[in-house]
């Protein structure tokens, strides 16, 4: 592809000092990905692929090295234009879903649009159409808690869409699911996907990764394989 | 983002944790209440002394007694003072501006007949300011007038209670009152007064008003009943506005000590008796506003405690609102603004209790409930600091999270 690729580390180091001892998470670590490619991150515990996870939302920033999102080196920039990166090019979907748990389904999922200053009209207008399109729609008012966890997966994923982000980064979103509901949600994702959306899946579970285009594999704070699945 | 949509968004969060908000307030509600309440009271009783004051004949009052024998030490000197007289008055009218009435009285103990009665009492030699001074009000037939001074006349105005003693009617004008040896033809009876400083007092406070003989301070000279002398056993005088306090009552101090050589009298200053009531007021407030400020403070403790206790448990909240886009300010407004929600809900609350309090005293008192727009103020901007000082640290705290450490705490 010719066009800039959405994501491009080069030499990315992650260093946690601890104040005994000084950890190395990523170790000069490249990795490319182009927009509207499904990429599902695999590893073992301590490979590092948390870390990634956190640098490539914008979560936190590289020790060293180069990370350009967009065209933007995100390494360099200050923690409130990281907040607006969060917010208008990073669709979060979390393990236990994290959905505030005392406000509605529909004020879950204005909350980024709130963070990115859209008037209240066009938030909830946004906020109800994305609804829609996960099956949510009769549940706006519910709060999380009166939701099954396929429902409340649903609902966060409508939560990271609803700035229209440039990708979606997604932490085992399957890890609190059973397989019915872990598959249906899975099914969103690749719908997505398959209207030109980016997705990145960190997951340890192969059967998450088989959706997936694109499997990167980290060990050690270093890709130790990349391959592009059979179609 | 607008701030205002924050600060929605901060109300809503409030509003979802009822309970515990409960419990926040209450320190602060407690402490407001007690700030309005004793600022409240206070007032009422100031207010309750003006009244009095008022029913009296108003603040400008200066009252001159001989002072009593017993606190004066007998040095020749002293001796020789004749105490307050006429000449006095008749030099305060003439040198000291400022007053509009300059009123002796002269008071004699006399046995006062009637067919009803026979009893000795003090009777009262006065002329007819004495009335305006005091704010008698004449309920039958008339006071004491011009003539009755120029001509001696044997008149007198008895107070409600005397007319009742010696009469058995509420109105004995034109009936004939026996004082000493001397027929006094009764001209008026003067209106009955009442004036409880609370509801559970028995003692009147112008139960004196009730009990007056007055009679011309000519005719009782005339007749020389008693010693004839030249003595006044008080002086009442009204400045003619607040204004000639300052130059007009010292003045009067300083003449009665020139001419009596002895500070053989004192002077009793409604002015200055306000000035230091209010003075003692003042005292008071700010005694019950420190009291208060204490509770307040306290209240405040309670909800930085909580709001620490509770932030735990919203750390994670935190991490998710960060991963979603807020900026440390987003979380510092989310933060501070529920902590002055919660005050502001309690200087409110607080607000109500006190009003609540000084009411019910206050009925129970019959006391003036006074409640003036600056305690409300007060209350509430008490609340609203308390919520700010104590919610700045858990708000700085919260805004400083960093994401992923936020959203790694179960």
């Amino acid at each position: 592809m010719s066009q800039t690729p959405l994501i491009r580390l080069e030499g990315v180091w992650k260093t946690y000092d601890t104040g005994e001892v000084q950890v190395d998470a990523l170790r000069g670590l490249d990795l490319t990905i182009a927009s509207g490619d499904y990429v599902a991150i695999m590893g073992p515990s301590g490979s590092g692929k948390s870390t990634l996870m956190h640098i490539l939302g914008c979560l936190d920033t590289p020790t060293r090295g180069s990370y350009l999102l967009d065209g933007e080196e995100v390494a360099s920039l200050s923690s409130g234009r990281l907040a607006e990166l969060r917010n208008q090019v990073i669709g979060f979907v979390f393990q236990t879903f994290n959905l505030l748990p005392r406000a509605s389904v529909l004020r879950n999922v204005e909350l980024p649009l709130l963070y990115g200053g859209v008037n209240r009209d066009e938030r909830r207008a946004r906020a109800r159409e994305i609804l829609d399109m996960v099956g949510l729609a009769d549940r706006a008012r519910h709060l999380p808690g009166q939701l099954s966890g396929g429902q409340r997966q649903r609902a966060a994923i409508a939560r990271a869409l609803v700035t229209q982000p440039r990708m979606l980064l997604a932490d085992e979103p399957t890890g609190n699911l059973d397989q019915t509901t872990g598959a249906e949600v899975m099914d969103v994702f690749d719908a997505l996907n398959g209207i030109g959306q980016t997705v990145i899946v960190v997951t340890h579970d192969a059967g998450v990764a088989a959706h997936a285009r694109r499997v990167v594999r980290i060990v050690d704070g270093q890709v130790s394989e990349d391959r592009a699945r059979a179609a | 983002m607008k701030l205002l949509e924050v600060i929605a968004d901060g109300v809503a969060d409030v509003r979802a944790h009822g309970a515990r908000t409960a419990l926040q307030t209450l320190g602060v509600v407690l402490g407001v209440a007690s700030v309005v309440g004793t600022m409240g009271l206070t007032a009422g009783g100031r207010q309750q002394s003006l009244n009095y004051m008022a029913e009296t004949g108003g603040v400008l009052k200066v009252m001159v007694y001989p002072k009593p024998a017993e606190t004066v030490s007998t040095t020749a000197r002293e001796r020789a003072s004749r105490g307050l007289t006429l000449d006095d008055v008749e030099a305060i009218r003439a040198r000291i501006p400022g007053y509009d009435l300059v009123e002796p009285a002269v008071r004699r103990r006399a046995l006062l007949r009637s067919p009803r009665a026979s009893k000795s009492y003090s009777v009262t030699a006065a002329a007819p300011g004495y009335a305006e001074l005091h704010e008698l009000r004449v309920a039958h037939g008339r006071f004491l007038c011009d003539d009755d001074i120029n001509t001696s006349a044997a008149v007198a105005v008895l107070g409600a209670d005397r007319a009742h003693e010696f009469f058995g009617t509420d109105n004995p004008v034109g009936q004939t009152l026996r004082v000493g040896d001397n027929a006094f033809r009764v001209v008026g009876v003067l209106e009955h007064r009442e004036f409880y400083w609370n509801r559970s007092e028995t003692w009147n406070a112008l139960g004196w008003m009730n009990e007056l003989v007055l009679v011309p301070v000519t005719a009782i000279q005339a007749r020389q009943m008693g010693a004839p002398s030249r003595r006044v056993d008080e002086l009442g005088l009204r400045l003619a506005s607040p204004k000639d306090h300052k130059e007009a009552v010292p003045a009067l101090s300083r003449l009665l000590l020139a001419r009596h050589g002895v500070e053989d009298f004192q002077v009793f200053d409604r002015q200055d008796r306000l000035q230091q009531m209010n003075e003692q007021g003042r005292i008071y407030d700010i005694t019950f506003l420190v009291c208060g400020i204490v509770s307040l403070v306290v209240g405040g403790i309670v909800v930085a405690n909580i709001m620490m206790a509770s932030f735990r448990e919203r750390v994670r909240e935190v991490g998710v609102r960060k991963a979603l886009g807020a900026k440390g300010w987003h979380i510092f407004v989310q933060f501070l603004l529920e902590s002055v929600v919660v005050t502001g809900f309690g200087g409110l609350a607080g607000l109500l209790l006190g009003v609540g309090f000084v009411y019910a005293i206050a009925h129970l008192l019959d006391q003036a409930a006074v409640l003036t727009p600056a305690m409300v103020v007060a209350a509430l901007a008490c609340a609203a600091t308390v919520g700010v000082v104590f919610g700045f640290f858990p708000a700085v705290k919260a805004a400083r999270l960093d994401p992923v450490v936020a959203l790694r705490t179960e």
